[in-house]
């Protein structure tokens, strides 16, 4: 008996029912009776990334010791400063970054010591200078920066993308946040999909490990090989299809497709996460290290499609140097600085720059003083939401560019601030969303990442 | 209705920033929304309840419709006359066996049983299908199930989201709400009163009634950090929601943009909210006195109360001996944060929080011209830069005005004149500082005194210990004035009460226990925080119901908090939103679709419902009977319209118009079939299994981490950190009220289904059943449809499934090698080289094999073992055991590297030992690396290799990373031993296994497959 509907193509008929491990955008199956929020399928206007990459530097690195240069504090070492600011704990005198800064590239561009091999790339990367946050401590900043709202349960940039979006290889995941030996403060809501359906959300990554089965839940069967599973599905299919005979409703296709994708999954995934193929030269250049890996892997993944991979340092804050800064922080950068800047080489011989956005940042700075226990210094800083840097590159960014400025010591943004919903903002608009179009309606309101707020920092676009 | 973020901190940065630095950016927020005064309302209430949901519920009657032989209640007649209004006719009805599973999954969320089925399916009265739903309506899964929509509203969890390390992150005894939603609704209970004891059982069930437990409807959301303003928004966003439909949390920055909802109104909620405290309360019977439970729960809860009670002085008494640095904080607010700015406080630290409280109280005493404090407001009014020129003549002038006179002692004190505020603050704290003197003395010699003798400086010793004092904490519970103490004493007192917390937890014999609110002996009369911000106050509003719903002016609550007061407007039978919502929200779960779409916005942007008439005489009906969700249910399942088909109706005319006219099925010309959720689903494949484990309530479990076969709704819901499984299969997200949960099908949904243990152990299970029920394969067959589908299969379908079994399965090449791998613990024998025992390790939890769930537990202790090494058990007598199987007669070399990191403790010993030959190599091993090689050993079939470790002298830092590999050795040197030796290798990394298991055989592979079809998955 034939169908008076006329048929779906593969396609719509997988964005209609949400099939796909990475789901194509907008495919909540009760999106009809959300019908108000009907953002368009797909970009907005043509995007000049299509993919993003964000080194999470969880903790909160110092912008002083890193992309902001601040000549003034060796003037004013051991001084209090004309103004001192609210932070999380007492801080003292002004405390001189204890690494040298370097020009680089055309540009110019200062940037310290711990992070030499990324600046080689300095050109490709503009640097935010004037961010801020909204207070000092780590959880509501990551939610801020994550999430555009420190304290309520709100969708993660990520889950926003892929519900905008989708992604582009439906057998992987489309969002996938990496972290070695755990999870960063805050867990599982950093990639939060909220009131966004949960196939949004991230899937997590702990990159310590090396089998694959290790890496994604449920991706091996244990007691049951391909071809077993292969027998398996056919039946189910014959089953399937005999049901459906009599029955009308898109959503037994899309779940009788969605095995045959999770079938072919199995191998995809397991390729996607295996570095070994790569050649050796490739592997040295982004270091044996854990993050050598890890990044590694997120330009397998990058390449195979996947939307949006975020890459933490580890577990809990490791960036988070209230004591001793100098040594804590060149032991991080020193195991970050080659997988970044191989990921730009690499990006950029694939040709894959130039549609990829590469972030870098933490969730806020540190001071420009040094963090005090009593009388005694403990020759680190505290948190700094009043100003910080972030940098970009790749897919619409304007490389060698520097935006905004933070004071003469590096306390607060002054010029051009920038905060975390104009970030998104930016962010969005390079994917070819419009921030103020991309809503979801929850609770009687039509939910944006960024709130009522968010001007798009047009100054480092290309 | 988009309101403005809640950003008071980026505020108050503003306001630090002062003029010394730009605020281009941070001002942005205020520049969206021109900052104005915000007036009594601009919401034209009278127009706003024009609006169907704000309108009485009416009285209709179903339609009388010529030849209508089709309707058997009220509720057809509604329907149908909207289906021939739009050219449409309803489907057949569904048959017998397609109602009784229908009922049973949406009655119960298990499939019905057998002998049920059978019952019904030979029942031959007319009334066979009204018994049947009764029976289902009195079974206790009935509460089971419909307690799990409830919660998906209520967004409850076990735990309270992300908390600092100080705080226990798990509520006590949170289950006991969940228990409390399960038996309210088996019981029926009236829905009226179900809404009023989780809004106020406090002010109507007596202490310790089991009723208090309702109340975890308001405190079981999520802590926000501490926040008491997102805490409040939380309460007001379940409460108005949930019970009205209304979007009240949109009005928090300013009036809604929709809806007749203003800022007032929030606030005025707010104001409820305020006004109560949460407590810890008993919620039964205690347990027999004295028990050892008993004394150890006393003897924390006493410490925790006598430390409180220091703190509280001690930080009471630091406040009344900083007055100067209080009152001169007064001129520099900006420095004195908002509670989300976390800072670290020290002792010495003058704290925002009584910055705030003097603030308050300065307010207040400026109203009613208190004389201790005129002239604090009248040099206050000076200018910073004319004060010392102007501030001669301030006394004068205020003695020379009636009513303005100050106090005698403060006159004193300003017997010359100030320089600056400063000073004046200085006098004001100098002052003080010597009432409480004289107190402190007088208590010396009559300790209990109740005043000063003088008046004058009793008025000023009342501002440091009256009742209204500013520098007073509030005797509550920690979780309500955390933000009173420095950082440290905050971390001692969370620590006191977790202690408390987790014995409850914790222990078998604790009695109920309930997280109630109750009111604050003062409520606060709440301000407008305009733009949602509370730096930014703005005018005084009573606490009241919402202006929409109750006339053009609102009484003010009278009663404490107001809270009791809000639960009975909710409930009032005059109320038009409470019945008519939870009708809707029954109808959309019997349905897959409300009359109004939405089932927690009821406002502007709703629309209209598909059948108001019918809404209404269901809202109607539900309260002229007692507000009965049973009678509700009842009403719908004998109704034609419920009993329709979902499948495609035959006649294609009549599919195409239907299509056309109705593609969405929103007039209902056939039922919408219901796709499994993953509670159902794992329950439905736990009851074909016959595994299910139908005990009710208690303690959370881990379901998804074990093989537990208990009803999902007693799964562990941790908020933090929810299971991926949980969300993958669109589980309600616990921080949110969620009235529909998504419906997504993605992959990750399918992997579950055919890679996890779970569903592949009950595919074993339900096989074990059906071999022993019968020996006969296609009787075998029949079993398997009747328990999974409770139909048999047709001839096709038992030929398919022979097939499937007889074809057999492939050899398992994947799982080969991990089966040579045991993981197990025992005692070693040191004289004989060998294991005196070998145990498997009992629990799995995802990567560890290791005694139960957590580490260390209380089966095995620290005993584990991981892919990469593991922990040895905590004496000698449990050595931890990596055993190979040889597979093959051959030789085999062993290749290993074994780690030992920490600097703690004596390190660790460890053996390899070969079942025959015993002990082949051994190490003592602290803080370094060992190569434990073997070059080629012999091995026959079945012959073992042990990888063991033990704690050495004692347990202190024994994990160890150990993955070794053996190798098989070509041995052409032995003539005839070519077969089966391949040069393969067994890599314990690689091979590592949560699934000691053997693969499924051809039966177990066609029960799985069953259990995977859209058929089991979805009710027709």
């Amino acid at each position: 008996m034939s169908s008076p509907l006329p048929p779906l193509s593969r396609r719509d008929f997988l964005r209609r029912s949400g099939v796909g491990l990475g789901m194509l955008g907008l495919s909540d199956l009760l999106a009809e009776s959300k019908a108000a929020s009907s953002p368009g399928a797909g970009p907005h206007f043509a995007p000049k990334a299509k993919r993003v990459i964000h080194f999470f530097l969880n903790g909160g690195p110092s912008h002083v010791d890193t992309f902001d240069p601040k000549p003034a504090l060796l003037k004013h070492a051991g001084q209090a400063l004309p103004q001192n600011f609210l932070t999380e704990r007492k801080t003292g005198a002004a405390f001189p970054s204890p690494f040298k800064f370097q020009r680089y590239g055309r540009s110019g561009i200062e940037v310290s010591e711990l992070f030499a091999k990324t600046a080689q790339h300095i050109d490709d990367i503009a640097v935010i200078r004037s961010m801020q946050a909204q207070v000092p401590n780590h959880e509501p900043s990551l939610m801020l920066m994550n999430c555009g709202d420190s304290l309520q349960s709100r969708p993660s940039l990520g889950s926003w993308l892929m519900y905008g979006l989708g992604s582009e290889n439906q057998n992987l995941p489309g969002f996938i946040a990496m972290c070695p030996g755990g999870y960063p403060i805050k867990g599982t809501e950093n990639w939060q999909s909220a009131f966004l359906p949960g196939a949004h959300q991230g899937t997590f990554v702990d990159s310590q490990h090396t089998a694959v089965d290790r890496l994604i839940g449920n991706i091996r069967s244990p007691h049951a090989g391909p071809e077993d599973q292969r027998r398996q599905l056919d039946l189910l299919r014959t089953l399937n299809q005999a049901h459906r005979r009599e029955r009308s409703d898109p959503r037994l296709d899309a779940r009788l497709e969605s095995f045959e994708l999770a079938f072919r999954m199995q191998a995809e995934a397991t390729d996607a996460f295996d570095t070994a193929g790569e050649p050796q030269h490739i592997r040295d250049l982004y270091g044996s290290g854990v993050h050598g890996r890890q990044t590694l892997i997120a330009r397998r993944l990058l390449e195979r499609g996947v939307r949006y991979v975020q890459l933490w340092h580890g577990a809990g804050q490791p960036w988070d140097h209230h004591d001793n800064i100098e040594v804590n922080h060149r032991k991080l950068a020193a195991e970050i600085d080659q997988p970044i800047a191989a990921l730009l080489s690499d990006l950029k011989q694939r040709g894959l720059l130039e549609d990829t956005l590469v972030i870098w940042g933490g969730e806020f700075g540190r001071t420009p003083t040094v963090e005090m226990v009593g009388n005694t210094s403990k020759l680190g800083r505290d948190h700094n939401h009043y100003g910080f840097s972030i940098w970009m590159a790749g897919g619409g960014i304007k490389g060698g560019t520097i935006h905004g400025s933070t004071d003469e010591f590096g306390f607060a943004a002054v010029e051009n601030p920038v905060s975390a919903h104009d970030l998104h903002a930016t962010i969005l608009h390079l994917m070819g969303l419009d921030h103020e179009r991309l809503t979801y309606r929850y609770s009687g309101r039509d939910f944006r990442l960024t709130d009522v707020e968010g001007n798009i920092v047009r100054q480092i676009l290309a | 209705m988009n309101r403005v973020s809640i950003t008071p901190v980026l505020f108050a940065v503003a306001l630090i920033w002062g003029a010394a630095v730009p605020v281009a950016q941070t001002g942005a927020s205020e520049t969206k929304e021109a900052v104005k005064p915000a007036p009594r309302s601009g919401i034209d209430f009278a127009a706003g309840r024009r609006l169907w949901a704000f309108q009485p519920v009416g009285h209709p009657q179903p339609p009388a419709l010529a030849d209508d032989s089709w309707s058997q209640q009220e509720v057809d007649r509604f329907i149908l006359e909207r289906l021939r209004q739009a050219g449409l006719q309803p489907a057949a009805a569904g048959d017998r066996r397609t109602l009784i599973r229908r009922a049973a999954f949406d009655l119960t969320g298990l499939p019905p049983e057998n002998p049920t089925v059978e019952a019904f399916l030979q029942d031959p009265s007319p009334d066979a299908f009204g018994k049947a739903v009764d029976r289902l309506l009195a079974s206790p899964h009935y509460g089971e199930h419909w307690a799990r929509h409830w919660l998906d509203v209520a967004r409850y969890s076990d735990t309270k989201g992300y908390v600092y390390a100080r705080e226990e992150k798990q509520f006590v005894h949170a289950w006991r709400y969940r228990d409390w939603v399960v038996e309210a609704l088996n019981e029926d209970m009236a829905y009226d009163r179900f809404l009023l004891l989780q809004m106020a059982a406090d002010q109507v069930e007596p202490e310790r009634s089991p009723h208090l437990a309702a109340m975890g409807f308001l405190t079981l959301g999520k802590r926000f950090l501490g926040v008491t303003h997102d805490i409040i928004d939380d309460r007001i966003d379940v409460v108005m929601r949930s019970t009205q439909a209304l979007t009240v949390a949109c009005a928090r920055c300013h009036d809604h943009k929709f809806d007749p909802i203003s800022i007032r109104d929030y606030y005025s909620l707010y104001g409820v909210f305020k006004s109560s405290a949460e407590k810890l309360v008993p919620s039964g019977e205690p347990g027999p006195a004295n028990s050892a439970f008993d004394q150890e729960l006393s003897s924390r809860e006493e410490k925790l109360r006598s430390t409180l009670a220091l703190r509280r002085e001690e930080q009471s008494a630091r406040v009344r001996a900083t007055i100067a640095g209080h009152l001169e904080a007064q001129s520099e607010l900006e420095k004195y944060p908002e509670e989300a700015f976390g800072q670290i406080l020290y002792t010495a630290d003058i704290n925002p929080v009584f910055v705030r409280r003097w603030q308050q109280f300065l307010a207040d005493a400026e109203q009613r011209q208190d004389p201790v404090f005129t002239p604090w407001f009248a040099y206050a009014k000076l200018k910073p830069d004319a004060f010392a020129a102007q501030s001669f003549g301030v006394m004068e002038g205020l003695s020379a005005k009636a009513g303005e006179e100050p106090a005698p002692l403060v006159v004193q004190a300003f017997a010359t004149a100030p320089s600056s505020m400063k000073e004046v603050a200085e006098r004001y704290g100098h002052l003080f500082a010597g009432v409480e003197q004289q107190w402190r003395e007088l208590l010396k010699t009559d300790p209990s005194a109740k005043a000063l003798p003088d008046p004058g400086a009793e008025a000023l010793r009342r501002v440091l210990h009256g009742p209204h004092s500013p520098c007073s904490v509030p005797d509550e519970a920690i979780v309500n004035i955390e933000q009173f103490f420095p950082t440290d004493v905050i971390e001692e007192l969370w620590k006191l009460q977790g202690e408390v917390d987790r014995w409850l937890i914790q222990s078998a014999e604790a009695p109920a226990h309930a997280t109630i609110l109750v009111d604050r002996a003062e409520p606060a009369t709440p301000r407008v925080f305009k733009r949602g911000n509370p730096l930014t106050k703005g005018d005084a509003v009573p606490r009241r119901f919402l202006e929409v719903l109750s006339g053009d002016s609102p009484p003010p609550f009278a009663i404490g908090s107001g809270r009791l007061e809000l639960a009975r407007a909710i409930i009032a039978p005059g109320n038009p939103l409470t019945a008519r919502v939870m009708v809707n929200r029954v109808w959309a779960h019997h349905f897959g679709a409300g009359l109004v779409p939405t089932p927690s916005d009821f406002g502007q942007r709703a629309g209209v419902p598909s059948h108001p008439g019918l809404l209404d005489w269901l809202a109607r009906d539900f309260m002229d009977h007692g507000w009965s969700l049973k009678h509700l249910h009842r009403r719908i399942l004998l109704s034609a319209t419920w009993q329709q088909s979902s499948l495609r109706p035959s006649d294609p005319a009549a599919w195409h118009k239907a299509l056309e006219v109705d593609p969405g099925n929103r007039l209902l010309w056939r039922m919408n079939p219901h796709r499994l959720g993953f509670e159902e689903l794992r329950d439905a494949w736990l009851a074909a299994s016959g595994e299910l484990d139908r005990r009710m309530g208690g303690k959370p479990v881990d379901l998804l981490g074990s093989q537990l076969p208990r009803r999902t709704l007693y799964a562990y819901v941790d908020r933090e950190d929810l299971s991926p499984v949980l969300r993958i299969f669109d589980f309600a997200n616990p921080d949110l009220s969620i009235p529909q949960r998504s419906d997504t099908i993605v992959p990750q949904q399918a992997l579950f289904s055919i890679n996890h243990p779970f569903p592949a152990a009950r595919a074993k299970a339900l096989v074990e059943r059906i071999e022993s029920d019968s020996a006969d394969p296609a009787q075998r067959v029949q079993h398997l449809y009747q328990r999974l589908l409770q139909r048999s299969p047709n001839a096709d379908e038992t030929k398919a499934a022979l097939a499937f079994v007889q074809s057999g399965p492939a050899p398992p090449p994947v799982a080969q090698n991990a089966l040579a791998w045991q993981y197990g613990y025992g005692e070693w024998d040191e004289t004989a080289g060998r294991m005196k025992t070998f145990t498997p390790l009992p629990h799995f939890d995802g990567s560890a094999w290791q005694g139960a769930e957590g580490l260390p537990n209380a089966v095995l202790g620290w005993a584990q073992l991981t892919a990469t090494g593991g922990h040895p058990g905590n004496d000698r007598q449990h050595t931890v055991v990596r055993r190979w199987t040889a597979p093959q007669d051959g030789s085999y070399a062993i290749h290993s590297t074994l780690v030992h990191q920490p600097e703690a403790g004596d390190g660790i010993r460890a053996f390899i030992s070969h079942s025959g030959r015993g002990l082949l190599r051994s190490t003592r091993l602290q803080q370094g690396t060992e190569e434990l090689n073997v070059e080629a050993l012999p091995m026959q079939r079945g012959d073992t290799v042990d990888f063991i470790v033990d704690i050495n002298e004692g347990l202190n830092s024994d994990q160890f990373l150990w993955a070794p590999k053996l190798t098989a050795v070509p041995v052409t040197a032995v003539a005839g031993a070519t077969d089966g030796v391949r040069n393969e290798t067994w890599d314990a990394l690689k091979d590592f296994t949560g699934s000691a298991a053997q693969p499924l055989n051809g039966w177990q592979q066609l029960a799985q497959t069953l259990m995977l079809t859209n058929e089991f998955v979805f009710v027709d």
